[in-house]
């Protein structure tokens, strides 16, 4: 017992030299939650910032485990980025919990929730229960599938970082601004060619593509849960079917995280519907490396290409 | 005897009191001022309901037919028998306290149980509703402003295996595995005291527990002496073998003064694999988790050992329903009084959301070779409000 005491001692003693070496101030370790902001994050923090993301691209971001590693990579982190408006609820506050990093405690200057800073979609209004599925009472958290919020989430981490590490914050500011024009001149083609393309409806299995159909004027008259986080069923499926039909959707985008066998029976009834599954986010497939390729990607199946 | 009690209690506590002093100087750095009473501002009222703590109610129940009505073999956690039973329910509220810590407090309201360590259930209420006591399940302050150790204090469900720190509703089978039961009591080991969990600062996660916790346990120690300690250690390792697996090995142990005036001692390790990959794991997932105990209590009259092992399987095999298999022995080193068990247990789980579940458990028992009881339970697990999310 008492060797044992001894060792825990020991360690923690060799943690705190750890924690309280130059060497560990040399760049910012940033952990975010999600790829997308892992990506975004990169390209604003540049050789200034070591950045790591919990979640891969093919995952549900809902419904990830907390990993002990998870923890372990959060310990080291001088700030955390998470999207905040409950997407991440079910596990991030036990990562952050078990890093025992004050750092990066909820309230610290070194966590940051962006969802909140971007003007959230889909804020429920009136009194809301779980009987209406997995609705999110702060908005629909999925902001970085709109390629203008990912830029105003750029600035935002931009901001954090410098405040953090002041003598870089104009080069977080300045590679966050180029970030954010690129982004924008962007939104202004993918837009002419989402015009071009005709497509003006589509429908998605889950709320996750929101964002990407709000800014570019795409209708979202149906989703294929009946409810948010509750698989299709056969009764909402033959109405959705009805729907196609009636309002001559042609485009169903599932995300490829779900399951796309329910669009089979959608097919069998209405064959000239497009089906595709798609990546929506980044790291989802191979050659998704960034916002840009995300948004290319989806515009791409918009397109039919 | 005593003296003995006191050099564990300062080997235990002094190291949490070293890391207590360093705790104390990063407050007054983060802080910069003393604590004084606060009050809510009144501008906004609703604004004052964000520091009402979260709030959620967990109840559980089950039908059961089983061979033997009393249920005395197959080993619940509260009174089984027969027909319809009221499980639990667990009330649990959690914030945080101040910069500096959180709270938990989860009360359980359940029917009252007798259950010893021969898990005979109290004879005086072998059918029915036995009736119910409201019980503080856990109770705790946690630090959160501290780097590298979380220090708990309060009644916490002790740090001896995986399946001891679980709360009902969130075991992987509708009941413990047998050893937990027969060497700590159909609660485990749940005690007042006080703990230091370390992050080791390693390539992988390894996480050092050291507790220090009042003698209460009914069955591995019910000391007489008050001021007498129970220590308990565990270190957690875990590693992502990949993406979609991981492997966590967690040695643990607890020794301390017994009714009999000697010692009990319990030692045990978990051995878990886990998998969900990276691509598809919304609809498909594996757990294959082993936990072995063996416990000793000095003094009974010339002392008595058992040990025990559980292995089970669970497997994910579409996005609500999981199926489960669970092969328990217990009898490894046991005294001869105690009867050797033998279980088998296989479940099918759906679970329409988050928020609820149905399982559905048949089990098989054998105790020394002769006695036998099948059983059969169906449970329902529900969930209302701010539940906090599980730990991996």
């Amino acid at each position: 017992m008492k060797k044992i005491s001894l060792t825990i001692c020991a360690l923690f003693a060799l943690n705190l030299l750890v924690l309280g070496s130059p060497e560990a101030q040399a760049k910012l370790n940033v952990v975010t939650t999600i790829q997308d902001l892992a990506s975004i994050a990169r390209e604003v923090g540049g050789d200034n910032a070591n950045v790591d993301a919990i979640a891969k691209g093919t995952q549900d971001p809902h419904f990830i485990e907390a990993k002990p590693s998870f923890m372990t990579k959060t310990s080291r982190a001088d700030l955390v980025i998470s999207i905040g408006l409950d997407l991440e609820i079910g596990w991030l506050p036990n990562v952050v919990l078990g890093a025992r990093n004050p750092k990066v405690a909820p309230g610290s200057s070194g966590f940051l929730e962006v969802g909140s800073m971007v003007q959230p979609l889909e804020l429920p209004t009136g009194k809301i229960t779980r009987a209406e599925g997995d609705v999110h009472p702060l908005g629909n958290p999925h902001v970085t599938l709109d390629p203008i919020r990912a830029g105003e989430i750029a600035i935002v981490i931009a901001q954090r970082m410098g405040q953090l590490d002041s003598e870089n914050a104009t080069t977080y500011m300045t590679r966050a601004k180029a970030m954010q024009k690129r982004l924008q001149d962007k939104t202004k083609v993918w837009q002419a060619r989402v015009n071009k393309s005709g497509v003006k409806k589509a429908i998605s299995y889950h709320k996750t593509l929101t964002y990407f159909f709000d800014r570019f004027n795409i209708d979202n008259p149906a989703i294929l849960e009946p409810k948010p986080g509750i698989p299709p069923t056969a009764g909402h499926t033959l109405d959705v079917i009805s729907l196609i039909k009636e309002q001559k959707i042609p485009l169903i985008m599932v995300e490829n995280y779900f399951d796309p066998t329910v669009t089979n029976r959608i097919k069998e009834s209405v064959p000239s519907i497009r089906v595709t599954v798609v990546p929506v986010a980044v790291d989802g497939a191979p050659g998704i490396n960034s916002v840009d390729d995300l948004i290319e990607n989806l515009i791409k199946t918009v397109e039919g290409k | 005897m005593y003296r003995n009690a006191r050099n564990n209690f300062a080997i235990l506590i002094l190291p949490v009191m070293g890391m207590a002093l360093f705790s104390v100087s990063v407050f007054a750095e983060s802080s910069g001022n003393s604590p004084a009473p606060s009050y809510v501002a009144t501008g906004n009222p609703g604004a004052a309901k964000a520091f009402n703590p979260d709030v959620s109610v967990n109840f559980l129940g089950y039908a059961r037919r089983g061979s033997n009505n009393s249920g005395q073999l197959i080993g619940r956690t509260s009174d089984v028998h027969d027909g319809f039973t009221f499980q639990e329910a667990e009330m649990q509220f959690f914030a945080d306290v101040d910069p500096y810590f959180r709270a938990n407090a989860l009360f359980s309201l359940s029917p009252k149980e007798d259950v010893g360590l021969n898990h005979a259930v109290n004879p005086a209420t072998p059918t029915g509703s036995p009736g119910f006591g409201l019980d503080p399940e856990e109770v705790f302050f946690e630090s959160i402003n501290l780097p590298m150790v979380a220090f708990r204090g309060g009644k916490f469900k002790a740090a001896l295996g995986k399946h001891n720190t679980l709360h009902t509703h969130a075991y992987p089978f509708v009941d413990a595995p047998l050893i937990n039961q027969d060497l700590l009591g159909g609660e485990g080991l749940n005690e007042t005291g006080v703990s230091a969990a370390v992050l080791v600062p390693v390539s992988w996660f390894m996480e050092a527990t050291v507790q220090g916790l009042n003698n209460n346990n009914a069955v591995l120690y019910n000391s007489a002496n008050s001021g007498d300690i129970t220590g308990v250690v565990q270190l957690r390792n875990l590693w992502d073998l990949s993406d979609d697996w991981t492997l966590e090995i967690t040695p643990f142990g607890t020794t301390g003064k017994n009714q009999y005036a000697s010692t009990s001692s319990l030692v045990g390790s978990d051995l878990i694999f886990k998998w969900r990959p990276a691509v598809g794991g919304k609809y498909n997932a594996l757990i294959f988790a082993n936990e072995y105990m063996q416990g000793h209590i000095g003094g009974n009259p010339a002392g008595e050992n058992l040990g025990g092992i559980a292995s089970w399987v669970q497997y994910q095999f579409a996005e609500r329903w999981w199926v489960q298999g669970r092969g328990e022995f217990e009898g490894m080193n046991h005294s001869a009084g105690l009867p050797l068990k033998r279980k088998q247990s296989a479940l099918l789980g759906f679970y329409p959301s988050e928020f609820s579940g149905f399982r559905l458990q048949y089990d098989h028992l054998v105790a020394d070779n002769t006695t036998t009881e099948h059983a059969v339970t169906l449970q329902w697990n529900i969930t209302i409000g701010a539940h906090p999310a599980h730990m991996y």
